[in-house]
């Protein structure tokens, strides 16, 4: 029999049937059929919120599912943790390694299986061993610590083969790693494969998947879109499979605004240039002019966040060579958020839960804190007055249906909570406002408002950026997409000659 | 504040002696010093910090206080000198959690301990400073006034209703609790977050030494040794009890005042009782432990934003 493909008369290792799994009313998949076969490289492809991390929890037993079936090898997965699958011969390999940095490799190959004595030189011998017959070469007793990510990878590995796992899951494995060592891991998948393992590969890079999986699974709202085999598609169909959706429909559809009658010359309000932040943010550059909607588009990690919290303030650029920001023309580089407000910026946070409202008080008295805590607001006595009258005319303008004003923040749904934190920094009148991802958990009613609220805020002539991993948002919204990837802006798309595919395309390639 | 008045009714019925006018003024006077030492650090609990260095500095700037008005020293310089102190300490606890980011049990309870060593070493080098005689304004402080009501009780009821407007009516009072509540949302809405915690920290170090000198007026003198003592577990008890949560955001004077007269009736009828201070430890401490229990069941931590020490 060829070696180096799927053994396609075996029966599946892992079938899942008409699965779903429901957090709080909503499908992070649903009805999802699934099968790897033993000796089998299948990779996982999707956008972010996709269901691929869901799936994927579920085979490896961090999570259960809501309805449907897991069969491993033909009978019922019985584990409902992942210590469980370890032992079943289920193991995942995760994006952020799940090492011991102070332990030594031979230490962390053993790490959850330890005897009630450890003989160190019989664990670094056999840890020796098992690296050998997988063909790759790291100290045993180098601290992992110290280890590169792609060594790092190889001990995860080295692990997951020493628990005789028949199933390997991989969650982006290449996000961190060189060319060389892309390959080097290839060359480990296949030989693993031709043991008869069963590999699930989750990936953005879609060549990478292309050149290495034997069958690909695209998932799209948490629904199965298709399982084909590697070479039966191109990178074309696969982005098309991935993006492709009904875009006369739902509550993204509100029709494009006509470009403002004042188009001519528009004052450039922020000026980004070679931005530079640690590893995330890496030489960004881009313009925002007044009146305008910039979208950022691009997926976690691009790097988006990242320069929103640097021209907020919220967090610094590199000192040496992190790069300028001109606001209003004026070099600023800004400390504590306070500073960049008092300038006329604000950025609306992605996670409102966290750094956004609080949770103590009412919807009023977050709205008048933001006044209060803003130049133009500063008084020393609090007024329930000015309270009330602020609030009142926010409440009014974003349509928060709040049913009783005395109830606290937290006890609204995610629409009026959204409301309220954006008229928290609107009350700021700002020159630019970002906002981070504005409709995420959101309920579909409120979505259509917000986006009537950005596109009010950009009206007034002020500046606006909005960050979105919903690209029919990002499409519906913006005069103008930045596709970042990678910690730059890699594409720029007015609004006229935007698709998603194109907007997609850039964001993986 | 139910509570309260339920155990002194149950101590007035079983114990002899306590429900007289004369053990009430007592109960008072002893119930005020504390009473204001609590509410300094309400201020700093309810912006979800800690102040363990509270006692430590009252000591430390009353005593500085002291010992100037012996060197011959006018008064008003010398108290205004230990108010400096007190501020001085209280805005580098918060310099070194705001903007060093040690958390807050730590650095307070080392710079309680430094504050003790180094006034020891350079300022007081015995234990204690006795006022000397004919400095009787300040020992007014500690008397009673007219009908017989203890002045350190009026003290406690000014600083009551100072504190009060302060935290309801005040936009730096709102700040407080908003910084509490969650610190990451102030900071992005605009607040100043390190200002503001160097605030908070300096008035409970201010308030903690009105306290001092309350304790100097009523004693004449000031034993640093209060520092090593279990006062400040006194004043976390009664701040927890009262209902400002460890947790920030919550907690208002009413609730400190109700904690105040709690704690004062239970140290009161164990004294009566005659329990010895093992006993009494023994009792505040299952006291704390349940009222810090209840606190975090009623409110519990994030576990993904918790720090060492939160």
């Amino acid at each position: 029999m060829d070696a180096t493909a799927p053994r396609d008369g075996a029966p599946p290792l892992v079938r899942i049937v008409s699965a779903s799994k429901v957090y709080g009313g909503v499908h992070a998949i649903e009805n999802v059929d699934f099968d790897l076969r033993p000796g089998e490289i299948h990779a996982l492809l999707g956008e972010n919120g996709a269901g691929k991390s869901t799936l994927c929890k579920v085979i490896s037993g961090a999570v259960d599912l809501t309805t449907g079936e897991y069969l491993l090898d033909g009978r019922k997965a019985g584990f409902s943790s992942p210590s469980g699958a370890l032992k079943a011969g289920v193991a995942m390999v995760y994006q952020e390694t799940s090492l011991v940095p102070s332990m030594t490799v031979a230490q962390n190959l053993q790490l959850g299986r330890e005897p009630f004595y450890t003989v160190f030189r019989k664990l670094n011998i056999s840890a020796q061993q098992s690296q050998q017959s997988l063909n790759f070469h790291v100290d045993p007793l180098a601290l992992v610590e110290t280890l590169g990510t792609a060594k790092r990878q190889m001990v995860e590995i080295a692990r997951a083969a020493r628990y005789q796992a028949r199933v390997i899951i991989f969650d982006e494995p290449t996000a961190s790693l060189t060319p060389e060592e892309i390959q080097h891991l290839f060359h480990l998948l296949r030989r693993l494969r031709d043991e008869g393992v069963g590999i699930i590969f989750i990936s953005h890079a879609l060549e990478e998947a292309l050149s290495i999986a034997d069958r690909l699974t695209v998932l799209r709202d948490g629904k199965l879109v298709a399982t084909v085999k590697a070479g039966e598609v191109d990178r074309a169909q696969l982005v098309r499979m991935m993006v492709g959706r009904d875009v006369a429909g739902g509550a993204y559809a509100a029709p494009r605004m006509a470009a403002p009658a004042s188009a001519g010359r528009r004052e450039k309000v922020l000026s980004v240039e070679n931005v530079t932040m640690g590893a995330v943010v890496k030489n960004m550059s881009f313009s925002v002019f007044a009146g305008e909607i910039v979208g950022m588009a691009g997926l976690v990690g691009a790097g988006r966040t990242e320069i929103a919290h640097i021209i907020c303030g919220a967090r610094k650029r590199n000192l040496l060579r992190g790069g300028l920001i001109y606001f209003k023309g004026k070099p600023v580089r800004y400390r504590v958020p306070s500073q960049a407000i008092n300038d006329g910026i604000v950025y609306i946070t992605e996670d409102r839960k966290q750094d956004g409202f609080f949770e103590t008080m009412t919807a009023d008295e977050n709205i008048y804190l933001g006044r209060l805590a803003s130049r133009l607001g500063r008084r020393w006595f609090y007024s329930p007055r000015e309270r009330k009258r602020t609030a009142d005319a926010w409440i009014g303008a974003l349509g928060i249906s709040a049913l009783k004003r005395s109830l606290k923040i937290i006890e609204y749904s995610g629409g009026n909570q959204q409301k309220v934190v954006v008229a928290k920094s609107l009350v700021q009148e700002p020159s630019l406002v970002i906002f981070d991802e504005p409709t995420r958990g959101v309920d579909v009613g409120a979505i259509p408002q917000i986006h009537a609220a950005i596109r009010e805020v950009a009206r007034q002539g002020k500046a606006v950026i909005v960050i979105s991993s919903y690209l029919p948002e990002i499409l519906a919204i913006s005069d103008r997409i930045l596709v970042a990837r990678g910690g730059r802006i890699v594409e720029e798309i007015p609004a006229a000659e935007a698709t998603e595919a194109r907007v997609m395309y850039a964001a993986i390639h | 504040m139910g509570f309260a008045v339920a155990a002194a009714a149950v101590f007035s019925i079983t114990l002899p002696g306590f429900f007289s006018v004369g053990n009430a003024l007592a109960l008072a006077r002893a119930v005020s010093i504390l009473g204001v030492l609590a509410l300094g650090m309400a201020l700093v609990v309810i912006g979800r910090g800690i102040d363990l260095s509270q006692i430590a500095t009252l000591a430390v700037s009353a005593a500085l206080a002291v010992t100037l008005i012996n060197a011959g020293l006018s008064s008003g310089v010398a108290l205004l000198l230990g108010l400096v102190l007190a501020v001085t300490i209280g805005v580098a606890n918060g310099f070194l959690i705001a903007v060093v980011e040690i958390p807050a049990l730590f650095a307070t309870l080392a710079m309680g301990l430094f504050v003790v060593g180094l006034t020891r070493a350079f300022v007081v080098p015995h234990y204690q400073v006795f006022l000397s005689p004919g400095h009787d304004g300040l020992l007014a402080l500690g008397r009673n006034v007219a009908g017989g009501i203890p002045v350190p009780l009026l003290v406690f009821a000014g600083c009551a209703v100072v504190v009060h407007v302060f935290l309801s009516r005040t936009v730096l009072g709102r700040f407080i609790y908003a910084h509490g509540d969650n610190v990451a949302a102030a900071r992005l809405s605009g607040i100043g977050v390190r200002p503001l915690t160097m605030l908070e920290y300096a008035l409970s170090a201010t308030i903690g030494y009105i306290g001092g000198l309350m304790m100097v007026a009523s004693t004449a003198l000031m034993h640093l040794q209060i520092a090593e003592s279990t006062l400040i577990f006194d004043v976390i008890l009664v701040v927890v009890l009262g209902g400002v949560s460890l947790v920030g955001g919550r907690g208002n004077v009413f609730s400190v005042v109700a904690g105040t007269l709690l704690i004062g009736v239970l140290l009161n009828g164990m004294t009566i009782m005659n329990l010895d201070t093992q006993t009494q430890d023994i009792i505040k401490g299952i006291v704390l432990l349940a009222a810090i229990g209840i606190d975090s069941y009623m409110h519990p931590r994030e576990e993904e934003t918790a720090k060492q020490g939160d």
